[in-house]
């Protein structure tokens, strides 16, 4: 009588091998029997099958304790119990892409075989590709292994229903299965212990049932639940590198303290990005797929306005460092350098520090209140402050030799301008420079038909601060369509909304004097009508002209917004400004050019990241501290697994969520508008928005994992989860029912 | 014939289903049926039987599979089913009523034990609870055996002088998860073994009549009375249908019980199920050996086959009684009525018992001879000794 055990994991098949072997040998005459050692096991528990045949009738109605041979389905189960009980010299086939004699050491008693069933049932489609059926395959390399002809193996799989790939899986393993034939020479097998004299087993009373052994159901598993993060898109996107999911869960806990403290981490500006962000984090925001995005731009500016947090330096340090412009880039790398413990030095042209963010940006936008206190807040760490010095090229050269590190943030200075004929006249002004004469209060257009060209902020904000200064109308001109206009998307609707007409697809090209009724200069511009081509390099769609379409416009004033560029002029001649962390110039002493004047990005956040990240490369050059320099300030949660990649919605369990529209707050009435500079926007009154952040690829501690798991074996210890992986089946209910991606299946 | 390599569930399956569709130029088949570790693989072979009158009704529990069966059976199908341990204990009530009523069901059940402590192999503890409740009871041994018992438990339920329920039972995996070459008879072949079923008490539509209601003392026993005669019957109306069965199928099913070198055995085993094929190779090998040793496989529980047991025990002096099952604070089972069979025939007799195999122990050779041993060694008969726990300990690790 031949006996046959078989190791493998439930689903793999082992039971029907058993009876494959079995058949095989019952259609040649012998007597069988097949069959499995069952218990409460289910899919990818170890199991055990058996199979005997032999040419008299079998009477044999126990296990099999010691085999003749033994056939292991999953090269995870190989171990010194596979050959329990083996009979010297028997074979062991295990299922496995090694050559057999990588099993010659642990078994030096017996003959081995090996083949790759798992790629020959993948190649087949046996199973699927996570569990695939390995047992026809093995059927044939037990053939070739038993000296039991291919075509009486193909005739048990074809009596039992098996058919074309099958028999293909088991032609194929029977030519590949390798095998060696002599076992090692060794010395007689260890006697076994005698078995302990103890008759009886556990008591159900005594230790109440805990004497039963344990059943590890975690050996079951094939695949295992990990926590993982991966990247919000919002943190992704923002150019300050905040991370937003952290501070709206923050909030969504009513934590208004914490969420401050978490965008300082990045920002010192979050009141000011509060109001003035174009926001890219919810254009990126996940939720847009359910029901709108988070606003996230008023959840900043109340934290912002709610938390209070007073940062304070983390260290003292003796190192100088010079920082040339006090816009918000210059600010923010002074702040991050201060919070090092760096003496930061501040050097403003003008008389105020704050570059734009006091002048730029008018108050209905932006109210100076906010912006003198987050200013006020940066200083409070111990930087020096020297207005009214102006950097020049010489004094670069100065600052350097007095200071560890320089760094030039001085924006974009040199306005753009548009060849219209009267450039240069009091009939044309530049939106900076309206913007400047509106901050101090010393202009006025009454009565006033006003055109501004350009497409972005600034010209958004000119127009806006025009109809509040009394004009007659205000109407912005640009050259291509909406859909290509810089400006904050809201700040258009607002402008619009306020009574500003805005004329797209057009190119004015000459503007002459006209004969004045007398109050007022009068200006005639003649326009161009405009098509969109093919995107340009900045790849927007091209304006073209279209040919016999000129208009002309009247009016009293003309404001130009179409941009600004760097004035490089403080360096040396010659030097190639590049954004961050790129050395300028030959000197000892680093030098850096940050914010818009390296970046030319324009927005405040571009501005902040750049500040940061120079702060932060500053102070790994100068301490040798080992600091990590990263786009994103993301947390780090205690997971298993750090994911390099940013969630989409489609990764995201959508249905799982409440619909519910995002809270935009209240503004000021129109009507209201034309006549003051208050701000427009009133900002929410409670944090209850942020409670909408999906926490895309982020754990927020939701917890449906624990509630849902059904072995009980996920728990939450502070703020890691806990998985008994002694217990874990692998069944995957948790990864099903987190919402945001976090758990995943890993193959054991 | 054809053989196949097919699991002790299979071969019950087809027997319930073959046998019932042989009802089908009558009132076809019924069959309520409720699934269970390790019964469940009869459940899935009948749902899946074709079968031309009649169906299977799946219920929502044990209790209703034997209520479905039983008023399917009386209104003339032929009426089957099949359960395992706590499932058994859950249809318990109407188990018996099935037996009072004498409605000629077939129940297959797979030996396991009852828990807790929860435990899914093999033990008799599970059909032997019902053992008072009017019902034939065979122990099997292989499929085979599983196979033809069924088919002929159907014609001996159904006689007129019999009209008893009848349980079919086999080890818990051991028979019913092991897969050997088994004989599927043809339909035709059972058709003519089974012939319509005709019940004589079969409730009719258009004759409205209750069965089973009030039933004064002298009535009541008078019903119990028919019941104890209608057993009486069985060990000759057994003979017929297992000659029948043989002219048919060209096959012995077996004798209530059956013997092994009990001619002139001075000790004697007496076991049922699986243990009676490990012990009959025993005997075989001490028998080349000299010894004078024997064996009898207890096939039919109920009716008890007393004679037969006596007979057959002639020549011993001692007898070990196997027991897969456990009567608390009584001893095995078996046992029980082996010990009152032989009271005031043979009372010289030893008579042992030995508990062995229970909730899914493996009885090996060794067991068995270790039980001989203690047979041969013993002076006198003493309590039941438990044997083999060691061994089992060793089975599942």
């Amino acid at each position: 009588m031949i006996e046959i055990r078989i190791h493998g994991r439930g689903g793999q098949g082992g039971v029907t091998l058993a009876k494959l072997i079995a058949t095989s040998r019952f259609l040649q005459g012998l007597s069988v029997q097949a069959f499995g050692l069952y218990a409460a096991e289910r899919s990818g528990a170890p199991i055990q099958a058996f199979c005997r045949y032999a040419d008299e009738p079998i009477t044999n109605r126990n296990l099999i304790y010691e085999p003749d041979h033994v056939i292991v389905l999953d090269p995870t189960l190989v171990g010194p119990v596979i050959a329990t009980g083996l009979k010297t010299g028997g074979w062991i086939l295990v299922n496995s892409p090694e050559p057999p004699g990588e099993f010659a050491n642990q078994f030096a008693r017996y003959r081995l075989a090996t083949v790759d069933a798992t790629t020959i049932a993948r190649d087949n489609n046996l199973g699927t590709r996570s569990v695939p059926i390995v047992n026809t395959a093995l059927a044939g390399a037990v053939g070739r292994m038993l000296a039991i002809p291919l075509q009486e193996i193909c005739a048990a799989l074809e009596h039992l229903g098996f058919k074309g790939s099958n028999l293909a899986a088991a032609s194929r393993a029977y030519e590949e299965v390798r095998l060696v034939e002599s076992p090692r020479e060794v010395g007689p097998p260890e006697a076994l212990g005698a078995p302990a004299d103890e008759r009886r087993g556990p008591s159900l009373l005594e230790g109440a049932g805990a004497a039963l052994p344990a059943l590890k159901t975690g050996q079951w598993a094939t695949e295992q639940p990990r926590r993982r993060q991966m990247i919000p898109p919002c943190n992704h996107i923002c150019p300050a590198g905040n991370n937003v999911q952290g501070f709206l869960n923050a909030l969504a806990r009513d934590e208004p303290d914490e969420a401050l403290e978490i965008l300082l981490r990045t920002t010192p500006f979050p009141s000011i990005c509060g109001r003035a962000c174009p926001a890219p984090c919810m254009e990126a925001c996940n939720r847009i797929e359910l029901d709108g995005a988070v606003n996230v731009r008023q959840m900043e500016r109340y934290a912002g306005d709610h938390g209070v947090v007073t940062p304070a330096p983390l260290a003292r340090r003796d190192e100088r460092i010079a920082i040339v412009g006090s816009g918000p880039a210059g600010l923010t790398a002074a702040y991050h350098l201060a919070r090092f413990g760096y003496r930061a030095k501040v050097f403003e042209s003008g008389a105020e520090i704050g570059g734009l963010l006091r002048s730029g940006i008018p108050e209905f936008r932006l109210p100076e209140d906010v912006v003198a206190r987050e200013i006020d807040r940066i200083l409070g760490l111990g930087i020096e402050v020297e207005t009214d010095r102006r950097i020049d090229r010489q004094t670069l050269l100065g600052l350097a030799r007095d200071h560890d590190a320089v760094l030039v943030a001085t924006g974009l200075q040199e306005q753009r301008d548009l060849q219209l004929g009267m450039d240069g006249t009091e009939a044309v002004v530049q939106g900076i420079d309206f913007l400047d004469h509106v901050h101090r209060g010393d202009v006025r257009v009454d009565g006033e038909s006003v055109v501004v060209i350009g497409g972005g902020n600034t010209a958004m904000d000119a127009a806006r601060s025009a109809l509040r200064l009394g004009a007659r109308s205000v109407r912005v001109v640009y050259r291509r369509s909406r859909q290509e206009m810089p400006a904050i998307r809201e700040e258009i609707h607002d402008a619009a909304e306020e009574g500003v007409s805005i004329d797209l697809l057009t190119q004015p090209v000459a503007l002459h004097e006209e004969p004045s009724d007398g109050l007022l200069r009068r200006y005639r511009l003649t326009c161009r009508r405009m098509e969109l081509g093919e995107p340009d390099e900045s790849g927007r769609r091209a304006p073209m002209e279209i040919p016999d379409s000129d208009f002309e416009l009247t009016c009293n004033r003309v404001i130009l917004a179409l941009g600004q560029s760097p004035d490089v002029s403080v360096f040396p001649e010659g030097t190639e400004v590049r954004e961050g962390t790129q050395l300028l110039g030959l000197l000892e002493t680093p030098l850096f050019a940050i914010g818009d004047l390296a970046t030319h990005d324009g927005t405040i956040a571009a501005a902040i990241g750049s500040g940061r990240r120079a702060a932060v490369h500053i102070h790994r050059v100068l301490s040798g501290a080992h600091v990590r320099i990263t786009e994103h300030a993301d947390e780090y949660c205690d997971v298993d697994v750090w994911c390099d990649e940013v969630i989409r919605a489609d990764a995201l369990k959508l249905h799982l969520f409440e619909r519910q529209a995002a809270a935009e707050g209240e503004s000021l009435p129109i009507i209201e508008r034309r006549s003051t500079f208050d701000e427009v926007h009133m900002g929410l009154e409670d944090a209850t928005e942020a409670a909408r952040c999906l926490s895309c690829g982020v754990c927020n501690e939701c917890d449906l994992c624990c509630t849902y798991c059904p072995e009980g074996v996920l728990k939450r210890v502070g703020h890691r989860l806990e998985f008994d992986y002694a217990y874990c089946k692998g069944c995957g209910v948790c990864v099903t029912e987190c919402p945001r991606s976090v758990i995943f299946m890993s193959h054991l | 014939m054809p053989v196949q390599v097919i699991t002790g569930n299979h071969a019950a399956g087809y027997a319930l289903s073959v046998a019932g569709e042989a009802n089908r130029t009558a009132r076809g088949v019924a069959c309520g049926i409720y699934p269970i570790t390790p019964q469940t693989e009869i459940v899935e072979y009948v749902a899946q039987f074709p079968f031309s009158k009649g169906r299977v009704v799946p219920v929502e529990s044990e209790h209703s599979a034997m209520a479905v069966s039983m008023g399917a059976s009386m209104n003339g199908a032929r009426a089957f089913t099949a359960s395992s341990a706590n499932g058994l204990a859950y249809m318990a009530e109407n188990v018996m009523v099935a037996g009072y009523y004498r409605l000629p069901i077939v129940m297959v059940a797979v030996n396991r034990t009852l828990g807790p402590p929860w435990n899914i192999w093999a033990d008799q503890g599970d059909t032997l609870m019902l053992r008072d409740f009017a019902w034939l009871q065979f122990y099997c041994e292989d499929n085979q055996e599983v196979l033809d018992t069924t088919l002929l438990a159907f014609r001996l339920a159904e006689d007129r002088r019999i009209l008893l329920p009848a349980l079919t039972c086999m080890d818990a995996f051991i028979v019913s998860h092991t897969q050997t070459g088994t004989a599927l008879p043809e339909q035709a072949d059972v058709d003519r073994f089974l012939p319509d079923l005709d019940l004589p008490h079969r409730m009719h539509y258009d004759e409205a009549r209750t069965l089973g209601g009030l039933a004064w003392p002298h009535e009541g026993l008078s019903m119990r009375l028919e019941i104890d005669e209608a057993m009486k019957r069985v060990a000759d109306v057994y003979q017929e249908c297992r000659e029948s069965f043989t002219e048919i199928f060209g096959r012995d099913p077996g004798d209530v019980i059956q013997t092994f070198a009990t001619d002139d055995a001075k000790l004697v085993l007496v076991a049922s199920g699986t243990i009676a094929t490990t012990a009959r190779e025993v005997v075989r090998q001490r028998r080349k050996a000299g010894e004078k040793i024997g064996l009898v496989k207890l096939k039919m529980f109920r009716p008890f086959p007393e004679a037969a047991l006596r007979e057959a025990c002639q020549a011993a002096t001692r007898v070990a009684v196997l027991d897969r099952n456990y009567a608390a604070g009584a001893g095995g089972i078996f046992w029980q009525d082996t010990r009152a069979a032989f009271q005031g025939h043979r009372d010289d007799l030893l008579i042992q018992n030995y508990l062995t195999g229970l909730c899914g122990g493996d009885v090996t050779p060794t067991v068995i001879d270790e039980i001989l041993a203690d047979l041969t060694a013993r002076a006198n008969a003493g309590d039941p000794v438990w044997m083999g726990i060691q061994t089992s300990k060793e089975t599942l690790q």
